[in-house]
């Protein structure tokens, strides 16, 4: 432990109005009321320290919840479109948590296909742009809450997957340092004189405990079940769902939008803004028809896209188990009863 | 209150031993006793599960509107609610939404609910309760088929001061700093709709938020949509609110919700001494026409 990089407390703040000072975009969490959220600070003052989990996910600094595609005027013939260009500042967020960080690995594989060299990969200019320009220091948590669930799903409380850094709290309230990607490294590099060398004892971490009724693998499994559909499940676990956008518009995973044109005058915009498939409209055809008519069905969208889509189609993860969907449910819907549930269920 | 639960879950026995109703909309449990959630209780083995207790705070009400085809198609149900929750009944039924026979209510005398259940831990104070709860008078229900229990002594709860106080304070402040307020909180606004899902008076078959040809309220997350469609929700609700507080509950990023609601309800109080909710009799002030309206505001 002797060899490692550490950064005094001392030193991340100045680390942090070093970068401001510089223009880059720093997102921290912040105090909001009674709730912590990330959000882009001015000082390192702003940053708080004893949070679970900010209410946001910082998804939000890569795939924002409104954003503008297009620009167009209507002449006096025709119509004048512009394509707009994706604004990606150089940003730093400091203080996300492992869950949120591994949920980035999520994001790229639905705003990425295919590899480097298929000449079908198809690549989301706005979305990549930014995670360029991104890097992400995480700071492993020490505890969780009763609705965090990390364990469960297979996340750490200090996992590096997704940080570009991922500190760690040593018990004089320093970091201990751990570049996992060239860019955090490229980053340590860079910003050299904030980190010495050193070694200090970590403060202890507990982990939430691992919900002894779930085993992922089994979810999958009945999830590729074709009478899963139709399964009592859905309409006994999710009935009471009351279908708002909270638990979608909060998940670190969600990535559903939808393009709309939003016209003042002569001008508008082709914007770009989330969805929800927890929103009645959803899946409205034109025709009138509404293939999820009822709130249980769009509630299994939800989880079948967490557990069977995610992982059969991108493997990746859908869930890395903050928990924030359990905490802003107006009605309590806790997603890991219906993991349990369907754990049970594996015949 | 475990009297009051066992009195519940042997009254929601009978109904359904008897077939007066087919299936109870009551609380329950969810894991470990974490909160309380609501549950459509089918059968006379799952009444066990029935709770009756201070983090019983949904308005049960909501899934009796026609946004919840699946609900209303499993037939008659006995709907558990506080006072302020039969209070929407009644606008329900002003309304032409609910026939009173339509459903039958198990009505719980209550001293009151956690503002937000994880407040609770045990003991409800003026503190952790729901600010609704400082300013009842319907702790014994005003509307029901059976009351659970004997009946409380009125508000119990002894608040020094009341949202009516913030409201207050709130309107002795300049335009500018109302303005200031409000874009500061609508600004955090992420259109989730969770205040209008969780809403029974919301009942509409297609929410103006929803409707886009054309696009009454444009759907990106900027100060003036957000604006556009807190103040269009608040609008439709004057004089319908009957400040079950379940908005400013379920708001995932905390906007004061009821400051706005509940300055509403007073304004209507003072100008059409209306309060609703309160029966099932006549129709809130601002849909109908009256020839007795004041028109002191047409300048
Ligand atoms: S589904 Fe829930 S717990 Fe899982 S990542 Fe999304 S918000 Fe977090
Ligand atoms: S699960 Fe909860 S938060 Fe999600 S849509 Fe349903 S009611 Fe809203
Ligand atoms: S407002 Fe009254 S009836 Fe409603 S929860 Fe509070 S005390 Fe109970
Ligand atoms: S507006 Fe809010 S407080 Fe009023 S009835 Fe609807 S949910 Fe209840
Ligand atoms: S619940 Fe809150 S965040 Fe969601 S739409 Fe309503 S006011 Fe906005």
């Amino acid at each position: 432990m002797k060899d490692n990089l550490i950064l005094k407390k001392e030193a991340l703040q100045k680390l942090i109005d070093d970068l401001l000072k510089d223009g880059v975009r720093v997102v921290a969490p912040v105090r909001a009321g009674r709730l912590v959220e990330y959000a882009p600070i001015k000082n390192h003052s702003e940053m708080v320290r004893d949070y679970i989990n900010p209410r946001n996910a910082f998804k939000e600094f890569l795939f924002p919840q409104t954003e503008p595609i297009a620009e167009y005027r209507a002449l006096k013939k025709g119509v004048e479109l512009d394509g707009v260009l994706p604004k990606a500042l150089s940003t730093v967020v400091i203080g996300s948590r492992p869950c949120d960080a591994a949920c980035t690995a999520s994001l790229r594989s639905v705003f990425t296909w295919g590899a480097d060299d298929d000449p079908e990969r198809y690549s989301d200019d706005f979305f990549t742009k930014r995670d360029t320009q991104t890097t992400v220091i995480s700071i492993a948590c020490l505890k969780g809450d009763e609705d965090c669930f990390c364990t469960t799903v297979g996340i750490r409380p200090d996992g590096e997957d997704g940080s570009d850094i991922l500190l760690k709290e040593t018990v004089k309230d320093n970091f201990m340092v751990f570049p996992s990607t060239d860019k955090g490294k490229d980053f340590i590099k860079a910003n050299k004189k904030f980190f010495v060398n050193g070694g200090e004892d970590l403060k202890e971490i507990e982990y939430p405990q691992v919900i002894k009724g779930i085993e992922v693998d089994a979810v999958k499994r009945r999830l590729k079940k074709t009478d899963i559909f139709d399964d009592p499940v859905w309409e006994a676990l999710a009935g009471k769902c009351i279908g708002c956008g909270a638990c979608t518009f909060s998940c670190p995973t969600c990535h559903c939008f939808d393009i709309v044109d939003e016209l003042s005058g002569y001008e508008g915009r082709r914007q770009k803004n989330w969805d929800a498939c927890q929103l009645e409209y959803f899946t409205l055809h034109a025709s009138g028809h509404n293939p999820r008519n009822i709130q249980p069905k769009r509630w299994r969208n939800r989880f079948l896209c967490k557990f069977h889509i995610y992982p059969t189609k991108f493997s990746s993860t859908g869930c890395v188990g903050c928990g924030r969907c359990i905490r802003v449910c107006p009605v309590g819907l806790d997603i890991t009863e219906v993991m349990e549930e369907l754990s049970a269920d594996t015949k | 209150m475990k009297n009051r639960e066992k009195l519940l879950r042997d009254k929601s026995r009978e109904l359904l031993e008897k077939k007066e109703v087919d299936f109870i909309i009551g609380y329950v449990w969810g894991r470990d006793k974490k909160r309380v959630c609501p549950a459509f209780i089918k059968s006379v083995e799952e009444v066990e599960n029935l709770v009756w207790n201070p983090m019983c705070v949904n308005n049960l009400t909501l899934y009796y509107t026609r946004k919840y085809s699946d609900v209303r198609a499993m037939g008659r149900p006995a709907i558990v609610v506080k006072g302020c929750d039969a209070r929407c009944i009644n606008v329900l039924i002003q309304e032409g939404q609910l026939k009173r026979e339509d459903v039958i209510l198990l009505a719980m005398p209550c001293e009151g609910v956690a503002y937000r259940q994880e407040l609770y831990k045990g003991e409800l104070t003026i503190e952790n309760a729901s600010p609704k709860c400082a300013v009842c008078d319907v702790n014994n229900p005003p509307l029901y088929d059976y009351v659970v229990g004997e009946k409380v002594d009125g508000n119990t709860l002894k608040a020094s001061k009341s949202i009516y106080d913030e409201i207050g304070k709130l309107d002795e402040t300049s335009q500018k700093d109302k303005w200031d307020f409000w874009a500061g909180h609508f600004k955090r606004c992420i259109r989730c709709y969770a205040c209008r899902q969780v809403c029974p008076l919301c009942y509409c078959e297609r929410c103006i938020a929803d409707k886009n040809s054309p696009q009454w309220i444009d759907t990106s997350r900027s100060l003036q949509s957000n604006f556009a469609w807190n103040m269009v929700r608040a609008f439709h609700l004057v004089g319908r609110c009957t400040f079950c507080g379940e908005c400013d509950r379920a708001c995932p990023v905390d906007i004061p919700l009821n400051l706005l609601n509940q300055k509403l309800s007073l304004t209507v109080k003072e100008n059409f001494e209306y309060r609703a909710g309160y029966d099932g009799e006549g129709h809130p002030p601002l849909i109908v026409f009256s020839p007795d309206d004041k028109e002191n505001f047409i300048k």
